[in-house]
C-alpha cells in the first residue's frame, strides 16, 4: 500500500500543492485527474523524491517512510516513476536503456524475467533494442520509458501524463498495457489529462484542481459524475 | 622521414586522446571544467621520474602505483572541495562556473607546489631509449610502448563504458542526471567516480608521457588546453570523438613541426580548431543538439 498524507509542494511563494491525501492499493490502477498546473506533476515528484515535499508530508511504502529518501534510493524501495516528457536516455539505445532500468539491486534476480514480460508487452522494442531511444517515435519512446520503468521491478508504477502526445490509436494501446501491468501484480499511479480513457482502466480517481484535492471516488462512479463529466470529460465529447 | 614523422605523431595524439577521454569524463559527467587537469598529468610525470632515478623502480611499475593514488587524491579533491559547489549550483550551468573558478585557483596550488619543489628546469629520463626499426622508419622504443599502452588503456575505458552496467550507468548520468536517479543511480557517487576516473587516465599519461618528452612543473596548462581542444573538437562527451580528434591533432602537429616551421605548432592547433568550430561547432562526432 502507498500512502500519501498531507502532502505539500511549495515553489518559492508559490504552493503548487496543498494538503493532498492519496492511497494506491496492491494490484489496483489509481488515476489523478486534474488540468495543465493543477499540481499533479508535483505530487508525483515529491512521493519519486525528486522534489522535496513541505514539512508535515508523509509518503510511506507498506510502512516505510519515504519522505527524505534520495531519489535513487526510492528506486530500491520498490517506486518506478515514468517521468513527465519520458526521461529516457536518448543518446543510449533501447537495450542500454532496459539494461539501466535493472540498475537497482532489487532489480537484478529476476531481470531476465521481467525483460521478457516487457518485450512481451511491447513486442515493438525487441525489434529496435540497437536503435538509439531519441530517433524512436513519440509512441515508441513511451514504451521504452515504461519498459525501463518496470525492468526495475517496481510494486508500484508511477506514470506522469502518459498519453501525452499520443494517437488516439496508440493511446488505447498503452492504457492495455497499463491493464496488463496491474495483471502482473503491480500497482499504477497515473497523473492524466484523458479522463475518459483513463477513468475506464482505472479502480478509482482523484480530482485535483489548484493543489487540492477535490474529488474521489470509484472510477466508474467518477466516469458517470455530472461534475466531472463537464469539467473533465468535456461534456458530450466522444474520445 | 614520413613514417617516422607520423609514428611520432600518432604517439602524441594517442598521449592527447587519453588525456582528452580523461577530461570528459570529468566535463561529460561530473560538470567539472577541470582547470588543473593538466597539473594531475605534471604531478604523475615527476612522480614517475622519481620512480626512476630517485627508487630506480620502472616507470612501467609507476603505471601501476600512480593512477590509482591520482585516483584517491581526485576522488578527496572531489568530495572536498567540489562537491560543496555541486550542493549548491542551483543549475548545471553555474556548476560550470563555479567549478571553472574553483580549480583555476587549484591549478595554482598544485603548480605552486611543483615549481618549489623541483624550480621551472626541465627534467627528463631515459627509459628504454633503445632505437627500433619500423619499416625503415627508426622509433624509440620507449614511444612505440607508451603508445600501446595508450590503446590499451583507452581501449579499456572505451569497452568497460560501451560493455558493462555500470559504465553505462556513467554515460547515463553524463546523458540526463535526473534520469538517472530514476533508475536507482546514485549520481553523486557516479559522478565523484567518474571525476576520480578521469584524475587516473591523465595520471596515467603523465606517466607515458614523462618517457619520452622533456617536462617542467610549468607545462600542465598546455596539456589542459590540448585537452579541451580535442574535447571540443572530438564533440563534448564523446570517447569516440576524443581519440579522433587527439589523433588529429598529434599528427598536425608533428608535421607543421617537422615540415614548415616548430614555431608554428600551435598555431597549426588552433586553426584546425577554428576550422572544425567554423564548420562543425557540434565537434567531429557530436550531436548538433544536445
Amino acid at each position: 500500500m502507498l500512502e500519501v498524507a498531507h502532502l505539500s509542494v511549495q515553489y518559492g511563494r508559490h504552493r503548487a500543492v496543498d494538503n493532498v491525501g492519496l492511497t494506491v492499493g496492491a494490484g489496483e490502477i489509481v488515476v489523478v485527474l486534474g488540468a495543465n498546473g493543477a499540481g499533479k506533476s508535483s505530487v508525483l515528484k515529491a512521493v519519486a523524491g525528486l522534489q522535496r515535499p513541505g514539512t508535515g508530508t508523509r509518503v510511506t511504502l507498506g510502512g516505510r517512510e519515504l519522505v527524505g529518501l534520495p531519489a535513487h534510493t526510492i528506486v530500491e524501495a520498490g517506486l518506478a516513476l515514468v517521468p513527465e516528457g519520458r526521461g529516457i536516455f536518448g543518446e543510449l539505445t533501447v537495450r542500454e536503456n532496459l539494461l539501466l532500468g535493472a540498475f537497482a539491486r532489487r532489480a537484478r534476480a529476476d531481470e531476465d524475467r521481467n525483460r521478457a514480460r516487457v518485450l512481451a508487452l511491447f513486442p515493438r522494442l525487441a525489434e529496435r533494442l540497437e536503435q538509439t531511444a531519441r530517433t524512436m517515435s513519440g509512441g515508441e519512446q513511451q514504451m521504452v520509458a515504461i519498459g525501463r520503468a518496470l525492468m526495475s521491478a517496481p510494486e508500484f508504477l508511477l506514470l506522469d501524463e502518459p498519453s501525452l502526445g499520443l494517437s488516439p490509436l496508440l493511446c488505447g494501446e498503452l492504457f492495455r498495457a497499463l491493464e496488463r501491468i496491474r495483471g502482473d501484480g503491480i500497482s499504477v499511479l497515473l497523473v492524466e489529462q484523458n479522463a475518459k480513457r483513463s477513468l475506464a482502466i482505472a479502480d478509482r480517481g482523484y480530482l485535483i484542481e489548484n493543489g487540492r484535492v477535490v474529488g474521489a471516488g470509484r472510477a466508474a462512479d467518477l466516469a458517470r459524475d455530472p461534475a466531472v463529466q463537464r469539467a473533465y470529460l468535456g461534456g458530450t465529447r466522444q474520445g | 622521414m614520413l613514417l617516422e614523422v607520423t609514428l611520432s605523431g600518432v604517439t602524441l595524439g594517442g598521449m592527447y586522446a587519453l588525456v582528452a577521454m580523461g577530461l570528459t569524463l570529468q566535463y561529460g559527467v561530473a560538470r567539472i571544467m577541470n582547470l588543473s587537469y593538466g597539473e594531475l598529468l605534471i604531478a604523475a610525470a615527476f612522480a614517475a621520474l622519481w620512480f626512476y632515478s630517485g627508487l630506480a623502480l620502472s616507470p612501467l611499475l609507476g603505471l601501476l602505483v600512480v593512477p590509482p593514488l591520482a585516483f584517491a587524491l581526485s576522488y578527496a579533491i572531489y568530495r572536498i572541495l567540489l562537491q560543496p559547489l555541486v550542493r549548491r549550483a542551483k543549475t548545471r550551468d553555474a556548476l560550470e562556473v563555479d567549478s571553472i573558478l574553483a580549480t583555476f585557483g587549484l591549478l595554482f596550488v598544485i603548480q605552486g607546489v611543483m615549481l618549489a619543489v623541483f624550480g621551472g628546469a626541465y627534467y627528463s629520463y631515459s627509459f628504454l631509449s633503445i632505437p627500433l626499426n619500423i619499416a625503415g622508419a627508426t622509433v624509440a622504443a620507449n614511444r612505440l610502448l607508451a603508445l600501446v599502452l595508450a590503446v590499451v588503456i583507452g581501449l579499456g575505458l572505451y569497452l568497460a563504458l560501451t560493455r558493462t552496467r555500470l559504465g553505462t550507468a556513467v554515460r547515463a548520468v553524463a546523458v540526463d542526471p535526473v534520469a538517472a536517479q530514476l533508475v536507482a543511480i546514485d549520481v553523486r557517487t557516479a559522478s565523484a567516480l567518474a571525476f576520480a576516473l578521469g584524475g587516473a587516465l591523465v595520471a596515467a599519461a603523465g606517466v607515458l608521457v614523462s618517457m619520452f618528452l622533456t617536462f617542467n612543473a610549468n607545462l600542465g596548462v598546455v596539456f589542459t588546453l590540448k585537452a579541451l581542444v580535442v574535447v571540443i573538437m572530438g564533440g563534448v562527451g564523446n570517447l569516440l570523438g576524443a581519440l579522433i580528434a587527439g589523433l588529429i591533432l598529434g599528427l598536425v602537429e608533428n608535421y607543421v613541426a617537422v615540415f614548415i616551421d616548430p614555431g608554428l605548432t600551435l598555431a597549426a592547433t588552433y586553426a584546425i580548431f577554428l576550422i572544425v568550430l567554423l564548420v562543425r561547432p557540434q565537434g567531429l562526432l557530436g550531436r548538433s543538439s544536445r
